[in-house]
């Protein structure tokens, strides 16, 4: 199966193509989040490589979050015009998985925190156990550096945490003495191949957004009967 | 020898997809809105809509591909025309990204188009064979204009608003006047049965050029309707859209007094607005020119206008590049 993946939850934009063959090529452009002006042309790149035709392509994965919005839909919409004008399948994994299985792929094992950077002071997370497989222990949500450090803090138990809600807030990580921090920046594309070439293909993915867009939160806060 | 050309519009609120062919022929416009969920806040939340954008994309440019009789997987098309500004960048980005996608899948051309010079090829979708120069009104929400084409894709802005847009005035007295979202459409229907006289509003940009301006005119309503609070609305709704659409007429009539023209335009979302029509209509037959007012359809955004523009931008400057950028303030003057 020839498959590409598509990463924009972060501020790079990552693109990764896996030939039935077993050819792999990843490319990371770290351009400040320029999404919609890297990904298209990345996508190109890496095909001509691998001496790929998009028609050749199979699968198309995407990393639907949660991430920064405006990047999520740049490779959301991407990865669903692509997949649909190819007639081929399309697989969402999300940005959470994508860190673990990173970890997973660099030896990591025991529990891992999977943290990408919600922005305004906030993180999204989800928890891992990393045996012989990647399994995910609690949901994604969104919370605060102080409070996931304070819950591992009253857990006392050694965890690894990962992704660039912790490059955000090492400080506050670093505190925690059980904890290993393991550099990973951008969720790894490697992984999401991976990730999408074992899943059931999905019928509409969406983006893993978990927040409300402000004007309905706002809304919702005045409209709050007293 | 044209070929089709696919057009994905997704500026603002609309997601849009159309395929245009030879004579710019429509063989297909599906308009998809997510102005539902705007209504509560009484206008367009951007995040709302760039979030729509990317629900409705895939099953909208399909759906065009289909009522035109082509093969999704494989359309028989010359290239793909998107908007790339101006608009609301979250939603420009959902088209773009997808319009680069579709071309990359498919192995065609595809062109970043100025949404504006879009709406001034609209009157081209419904004949294909216009007398130049045309003098156009471009008004909507977003925007509002006085434009002399000399041809297709050759204009020349004369003036535009200052401050706020016509459709956005509309919105915003509508509003005020604790009328529906969009405010065009409930002001133009409670206008019918009020006396335009009856609320005496401030003649507005009666200088010698071509700019317009309409927050003046929203401030005016609003400390009127203050002063005066039992004002029959339909009176403040017809004193309103009379004072929009005199300043409006007047511009135009001064633009066609200096410059020799076929044929009179309107277009964008305004262009819907009765007395406006009715005010155009006048004027053309006053000047002996044509009068082009587009079918209600074609006021509002669409990706047929998109294409129309594209097909001509492809032919002229050729294709854009995979790297293209989204341009939320591009200006029709920076068209070249």
């Amino acid at each position: 199966m020839n498959i590409v993946a598509i990463e924009t939850a972060s501020p790079a934009c990552a693109v990764g193509v896996r030939t039935t063959a077993g050819v792999e090529v990843t490319r990371v452009v770290n351009d400040g989040r320029r999404h919609t002006e890297a990904l298209a042309g990345a996508m190109k790149t890496l095909l001509d490589e691998v001496e790929l035709r998009p028609r050749d392509v199979n699968r198309v994965v995407v990393d639907r979050g949660p991430g920064l919005f405006t990047g999520l839909r740049v490779g959301i919409a991407t990865a669903i015009a692509f997949s649909q004008a190819l007639g081929c399948e399309l697989v969402g994994v999300t940005s959470l998985e994508m860190l673990a299985g990173g970890a997973f792929d660099s030896g990591v094992r025991g529990t891992l925190v999977a943290c990408v950077d919600a922005r305004r002071g906030e993180i999204f997370v989800q928890s891992f156990l990393l045996d012989d497989a990647v399994n995910a222990l609690d949901s994604a949500r969104v919370t605060t550096a102080r409070e996931i450090v304070t819950t591992w803090q009253a857990n006392a138990t050694s965890a690894a945490f990962t992704g660039d809600g912790v490059e955000r807030y090492r400080n506050e990580f670093e505190y925690l003495p059980l904890a290993t921090i393991i550099g990973q920046v951008v969720p790894s594309v490697h992984a999401e191949l991976s990730l999408g070439a074992v899943r059931s293909p999905d019928e509409v993915v969406s983006p893993l957004y978990l927040r409300e867009a402000d004007a309905v939160a706002n809304f919702t806060t005045r409209e709050r009967p007293r | 020898m044209m070929g089709l050309v696919l057009g994905i519009e997704t500026s603002c609120d609309e997601t849009a997809a159309s395929v245009v062919g030879e004579d710019f022929h429509v063989l297909s416009s599906v308009i998809e809105s997510s102005i539902d969920q705007h209504r509560a806040f009484g206008g367009v939340v951007p995040e709302l809509a760039g979030r729509a954008h990317v629900a409705t994309i895939g099953p909208v440019v399909r759906r065009a591909l289909l009522d035109a009789g082509l093969d999704p997987l494989n359309p028989a098309i010359l290239g793909i025309a998107v908007t790339s500004g101006p608009g609301l960048i979250g939603s420009l980005l959902v088209g773009l990204s997808a319009a680069k996608a579709y071309a990359l899948a498919w192995g065609v051309p595809f062109v970043g188009v100025n949404h504006l010079e879009g709406h001034l090829f609209a009157p081209l979708l419904e004949r294909s064979e216009l007398e130049w120069p045309l003098m156009t009104l471009l008004v909507s929400g977003g925007h509002s204009l006085i434009v002399l084409q000399s041809g297709p894709g050759e204009h020349k802005v004369l003036g535009e608003t200052i401050d706020d847009a016509a459709g956005e005035a509309f919105d915003k007295v509508a509003r005020w006047l604790g009328l529906g979202y969009p405010g065009g459409p409930e002001i133009d229907h409670l206008a019918q049965s009020g006396a335009a006289r009856s609320l005496k509003l401030p003649l507005s940009m009666t200088g010698d050029d071509y700019d317009l301006s309409f927050s003046g005119l929203k401030t005016a309503v609003v400390r009127a309707t203050e002063k005066q609070r039992d004002l029959p609305i339909a009176d403040v709704a017809a004193s309103f859209q009379a004072a929009v659409t005199e300043q409006l007429l007047r511009k135009l009539r001064r633009a066609l007094e200096y410059h020799r023209v076929k044929g009179l335009a309107l277009a964008g979302g305004v262009a819907a607005n009765s007395a406006l029509r009715a005010g155009v209509t006048e004027l053309a037959q006053e000047f002996g020119v044509e009068a082009h007012l587009p079918a209600m359809a074609m006021c509002t955004d669409n990706a047929a206008m998109i294409a129309a523009a594209g097909t001509y931008r492809l032919r002229h400057d050729g294709p854009s590049s995979f790297d293209l950028s989204a341009a939320p303030n591009w200006q029709l003057a920076d068209v070249s």
